[in-house]
């Protein structure tokens, strides 16, 4: 990890909301230049809470850093407005498939371009089309009211649009199908080799994440409990437990042996 | 037959301007869900910005491009003054500042231009009638008609081709994800706001030219409400079509009814309409029901 050099660092953060609730209590993350790294953790662990403070969009929630830092770069952007960190290349794909409903496919990967020379914005639309062939023939269509498969494709697409250095991917997976979360992750991992666009990865679905990214960390209530080669990780007893569902053996668990409430998980001291 | 061919027809005329100020309206609306009621005051400013611009000398139609000018500058004012501060904060809050607004540039205006009636002159508009196949319409309302058409095409043509015009509909659509691609909501906002001055603004003139211009003027951009409402609150085309009804219907009732009820037909036809429309499409004719997807 230390001989890559890293686009992002977050460096200790602490992030409060409407000053007094204690979000992040220590978060520490590097992401290597085109490099894929996953975020895992459970629900209200503070994943997303973690990209936003990345992308600038606490300030829209009343949040804060109050404490560490963020560089990007070279940059301290921790306590930049939203649209100008967008503007020095991190975009975030907020979860849940957020597409501007009643503006069609096209129009919302133009959005997606505003900050673009008039010029490119042509050749952006044929890269996502490329990459995203699908949306090519739902260009015209209401973006509300194509499936959800293509309602994430069109907000990859979009974020691909403002000529990202760095992704924020929060939640790809959410409520798709397995054949589509499968197509996904494939165009994502050729975003990543192909146009060397580096990646930070929240997911809930461990297995698919450790797949994908080759560095995780794993996060729990506000703090990175775990971090390693994604190899490693997998074959951790405890994550194996708590996020794989496997049992030592590795074969798959019986829910009579759980007791998830007796088993102490050995990170946690 | 003739006198009610002659009323449809000054009917949807003066429905192009409501449109017009309607347009405003539903872009602030559309932007920030803020349902801006100083939106009467900015129709009279604008009549008034054109009218002394009108009396330094300029042609009619400058006069107009200097409103859009100046409309554009105030509105960016507004939302930097009276408005940045209060993103973020209860929507009521923000409404209730307009009505502060709205009662601080009626002081304005009447403190810069007096209360009495002023009427542009020489009149912009020849007072003869133009004759088209049987029908005569008054040259004011032919003109305003068109004026208002082609502005109206301009700010379409903005939202559905421009960058900014897209990014204005995007942030109407879901503010957070906009914000996430780099969207300054502060920009939308100041744009929103100094389109809204502008074509208010223009409205105002055209108003102004119809019945003179005092302080009633601004109440006319209030009657605009029902249009907006009817149209469907974040609905650019709807914003047209109502202002077209509302225009229609007021001259019908006030042609038709007047004689029943005399008085004030003419003002209350366009609310008693909207009341009764509304309880059967309560999102007025192209306003957005959230799309569900099931």
């Amino acid at each position: 990890m230390d001989t890559v050099e890293s686009i992002l660092k977050i460096n200790n953060i602490e992030v409060k909301y409407h000053e007094v609730i204690l979000v992040l209590k220590g978060v520490s993350i590097e992401v290597p230049r085109a490099g894929i790294v996953a975020l895992l953790g459970a629900n209200g662990a503070g994943k997303s809470t973690t990209l936003k403070a990345i992308s600038g969009l606490l300030g829209t929630e009343d949040g804060e850093v109050t404490d560490g830092a963020i560089e990007y770069e070279g940059r301290l952007i921790h306590h930049e407005r939203a649209a100008n960190i967008a503007r020095w290349g991190i975009v975030q794909v907020i979860e849940g498939r957020r597409v501007f409903e009643h503006l069609t496919v096209e129009e919302n990967l133009k959005v997606g371009a505003h900050l673009r020379k008039t010029g490119s914005v042509k050749e952006g639309l044929e890269l996502v089309y490329h990459y995203f062939p699908r949306l090519r023939q739902k260009r015209n269509e209401t973006a509300g009211l194509v499936s959800g498969g293509e309602q994430q494709m069109t907000v990859v697409g979009r974020a691909l649009m403002t000529e990202p250095k760095l992704v924020l991917l929060d939640e790809p997976s959410m409520g798709l199908a397995p054949m589509l979360i499968h197509e996904i992750f494939n165009i994502i991992t050729k975003l990543n080799k192909e146009e060397h666009i580096s990646i930070l990865l929240v997911e809930q679905n461990a297995k698919l994440a450790l797949n994908v990214a080759p560095y995780a960390y794993v996060m729990e209530t506000g703090r990175i409990v775990m971090d390693d080669n994604s190899e490693k990780l997998s074959q951790n007893e405890d994550i194996k437990d708590f996020y794989l569902g496997l049992t030592d053996k590795g074969g798959k668990k019986s829910f009579r042996d759980v007791k998830h409430y007796k088993r102490r998980k050995r990170w946690l001291s | 037959m003739e006198l009610f061919l002659m009323t449809i027809t000054t009917g949807i005329m003066v429905g192009g301007i409501y449109a017009l100020v309607a347009l405003g309206w539903v872009l602030i609306y559309k932007c920030s869900g803020v349902l801006n009621l100083a939106m009467g005051e900015l129709t009279l400013i604008g009549a008034y910005v054109t009218y002394s611009l009108y009396e330094a000398g300029l042609p009619f139609i400058v006069a107009v491009l200097g409103t859009l000018a100046v409309g554009i500058v105030l509105g960016f004012l507004c939302e930097r003054i009276f408005l940045d501060k209060l993103i973020g904060e209860p929507i009521l809050s923000v409404i209730m500042v307009t009505v502060g607004m709205s009662f601080f540039f009626k002081g304005v205006v009447q403190f810069i231009w007096g209360s009495d009636t002023r009427v542009f002159d020489p009149p912009v508009f020849s007072l003869h009638p133009i004759e088209i196949g049987f029908l005569r319409v008054s040259s004011v309302y032919l003109w305003s008609f068109i004026l208002s058409i082609v502005l109206l095409l301009i700010f379409v043509a903005f939202f559905k081709y421009t960058r900014w015009g897209l990014s204005m509909q995007a942030t109407a659509d879901d503010e957070t994800a906009a914000l996430s691609l780099g969207v300054s909501a502060r920009f939308v906002y100041a744009a929103a706001w100094a389109i809204a001055f502008m074509s208010a603004g223009v409205g105002g003139a055209l108003l102004g030219n119809i019945n003179g211009i005092n302080i009633s003027v601004g109440y006319l951009g209030l009657l605009v409400l029902p249009a907006v409402v009817l149209g469907g609150l974040n609905s650019v085309p709807g914003a047209i079509a109502g202002g077209i009804i509302i225009g229609l219907l007021q001259n019908l009732g006030g042609t038709y009814l007047d004689q029943y009820f005399p008085g004030g037909v003419k003002e209350i036809m366009p609310f008693a309409f909207m009341a009764v429309f509304l309880l059967f499409k309560p999102y007025g004719l192209w306003g957005w029901e959230r799309i569900e997807r099931v």
